[in-house]
């Protein structure tokens, strides 16, 4: 980007009650159907007479796909209206980051639901066999948001370390008999073998496809990549995002949060093509505006530098997790902070902490906006 | 929830904790002193937990756990079980911005912890597990400090020294021989150990005068252990430490949150099938 503090947003916003129900099949009320009608006309869709027909109708594969479709148009826009430099469709095509995955491949199962974090869950598969690439999984939403997007595209990707970590390794801990006496040992090498495999089998060839369709930009989401912060399962992370993007004439970067950065930062600079480390510091930091003691949150970012991570820093100014709405000159406070720390403000893009799924639509749209508005402030006090 | 432990033939029932949004919230939401604050991950764990950010004197000003309770549910029969962080744990976990150190908030929450217990016992909890992850997981391998481990168990002394209930130290995520021998004085009257974390070599030849909670069930894997490979491992186990005790308690690992909900209640399964092997050995 051609200007400082470029503005991003990582993947997800949430899906409406409208666009969930009706692609669950169900009827929807009228005033489900009048809020999606009036996100439309405020974000500049001024026809909603088919985005309301299609609302209305009985359920039909015609009228799922058409409700996926909308709001997948109604984000792109929301995103662009909020001033962001690179957009995406809020991932409103996918199930979720995970399930999208899972349920297009071969050889997992979901075994139910588990805990994430307070009451939130996921469903948790279990692999039972080695995994087969069966269809694609994002290429479609991808053709669809480049199409329609006045912006930039960046497309967020599940790793395939992380989709290892959140599936239960049956198949590969069976296969090399692993008991309660070396229980340690054996569950890293069946991990390793898993992950090796889905890279193979399913994550490189649909960013062969992506690349093929046009994707300039694929950012590989990393949530679990210190979730062992052990060398071992570090070194395993490091070569699993290597082997992934290797060779492909596309930019990389990867997204990770509510880890440990201080494992992280150590292995960073090893991560080859990385283009930009997304992060999480918002969640960390104080609510209160002004430059260095109050941005405490941010202490972790040195440690990326010190260790010799020479790539662009998405900087996460934006809270994911509280409705409480950044004021600008927050957002720019910790820009320049940050700046300050990396020591060249041209390596900082402005981000959120993750995606917004856990917040309303317009509660994040009031936060984008005022990260957008908080960037603005940062690049004129430079 | 009970109906699932009574039915495997669990002799210790817990309420489920389904209330809880992790260990450490109910502390961090009714100390006077605590808030909830960021959302750190859970160990070596896909979940997540709200930091306690200690900013004034800690004080007990209403039951913690009370309003996540659910004693009315447990059965006629049967030991009533409550689960509670031990005073490490909640004081490592947690972001110290009033007391000069951890040390000086770990026995605050001691007493905390103690007037929490004292509470259960009057409602009829007969036995107190308290979960010390922090006290033993240890990814860069480096174990706790021996200074560490004796103001941990000092902590723990005035936390239930006298308390009218039966205590067990539950440490998983980690290698139980790396708070030995320290642990076998500490004062509790059990002490739990995760055997898919522990070295098992490193346990031989100590002398365990009190109960074990042997985690031989692995609560963070789908697959279904065989009994009989679980029940001779907990056998080798128990042949290679000197156990004085007749307390062996065979248990998950961890918490069976990792697990979707029919696993789990295959799990207990397990559980229960291990331990008529070890009776039926023993008779």
């Amino acid at each position: 980007m051609n200007k400082l503090f470029p503005t991003q947003e990582i993947g997800s916003l949430a899906k409406p009650a409208w666009r969930v129900k009706a692609f669950r099949g169900e009827r929807l009320s009228k005033q489900e159907i009048a809020e999606a009608a009036i996100w439309a006309r405020r974000l500049g869709i001024e026809d909603t007479s088919e985005l309301v027909k299609q609302l209305s109708a009985e359920d039909s594969p015609a009228r799922r796909k058409a409700v996926v479709e909308w709001s997948g148009m109604i984000a792109i826009r929301l995103l662009e209206a909020a001033g962001l430099d690179v957009v995406f469709d809020g991932e409103q095509w996918r199930s979720e980051m995970y399930e999208q995955i899972i349920r297009n491949v071969e050889g997992f199962a979901l075994l139910g639901l588990v805990k994430s974090f307070d009451f939130r869950y996921f469903n948790k598969a279990a692999c039972y066999d080695k995994s087969r690439y069966l269809r694609s999984f994002y290429c479609d939403e991808f053709l669809f948001v480049k199409e329609r997007a006045e912006r930039s595209v960046k497309v967020p990707f599940t790793g395939a370390y992380t989709l290892a970590d959140w599936t239960f390794n049956e198949f590969y801990e069976k296969r090399l008999g692993v008991g309660v006496s070396d229980h340690r040992r054996g569950k890293f090498e069946a991990r390793r073998d898993f992950v090796f495999d889905l890279i193979e089998n399913v994550v490189r060839p649909e960013i062969r496809k992506l690349v093929e369709a046009g994707a300039s930009w694929i950012q590989i989401d990393e949530p679990a990549a210190t979730t062992n912060p052990s060398h071992d399962e570090m070194r395993l992370l490091v070569e699993a995002f290597n082997e992934t993007v290797r060779g492909f004439n596309c930019t990389f970067s990867m997204h990770n949060c509510y880890s440990n950065y201080e494992a992280l930062a150590k292995y960073a600079s090893e991560l080859q093509d990385c283009s930009q480390l997304a992060l999480e510091f918002a969640n960390r930091d104080s609510q209160q505006p002004g430059p260095g003691d109050e941005r405490k949150g941010f202490e972790k970012l040195a440690l990326f530098e010190g260790h010799g991570f020479r790539g662009n820093y998405g900087v996460g100014v934006v809270d994911v997790h509280t409705d409480f709405i950044e004021p600008p000159e927050l957002v720019r406070d910790r820009l320049l902070h940050a700046a300050r720390i990396v020591g060249d403000p041209n390596r900082v893009w402005a981000s959120t902490d993750c995606g917004l799924r856990t917040r309303s639509w317009e509660a994040s749209f009031q936060k984008l906006r005022n990260m957008v508005l908080g960037a603005e402030l940062a690049r004129k006090a430079l | 929830m009970v109906d699932a432990q009574t039915s495997a033939g669990f002799t210790h029932i817990t309420d489920g904790m389904l209330k809880w949004q992790d260990l450490l919230r109910p502390f961090a939401e009714n100390l006077e002193g605590a808030k909830p604050g960021s959302l750190v991950r859970w160990f070596n764990n896909n979940t997540f937990y709200r930091k306690p950010h200690i900013t004034g004197n800690l004080c007990y000003v209403t039951p913690v756990t009370e309003s996540v309770a659910h004693i009315k549910c447990l059965p006629k029969n049967g030991h009533w079980k409550t689960i509670l962080p031990a005073p490490y744990t909640l004081a490592q976990l947690s972001e110290n911005q009033f007391y000069k150190n951890k040390t000086e908030l770990m026995f605050k929450y001691a007493e905390a912890l103690r007037t929490e217990i004292e509470n259960l016992a009057r409602q009829g909890i007969s036995y107190v597990q308290l979960s010390d992850p922090a006290l033993v997981y240890q990814p860069d391998g480096v174990t706790i400090s021996k200074d560490d481990l004796q103001l941990a168990g000092e902590a723990l002394h005035s936390m239930v020294a006298g308390v009218q209930v039966t205590t067990c130290l539950q440490t998983f995520f980690g290698d139980f021989a790396g708070i030995l021998p320290e642990a076998l004085d500490f004062p509790v009257d059990h002490l739990g150990i995760d055997m898919y974390e522990t070295d098992l070599e490193g346990l031989k030849d100590y002398v365990f005068s009190k109960g074990v909670a042997l985690g031989v069930v692995d609560s963070r894997s789908s697959l279904i252990e065989d009994p009989d490979r679980l029940a001779a491992a907990a056998t080798s186990i128990l042949d290679s430490i000197s156990c004085k005790s007749l307390d062996v308690f065979i248990c998950p690992n961890c918490d069976l949150e990792f697990l979707p909900w029919e696993r789990a209640r295959q799990k207990m399964n397990a559980v229960t099938a291990v331990a008529e092997r070890l009776r039926r050995a023993l008779n």
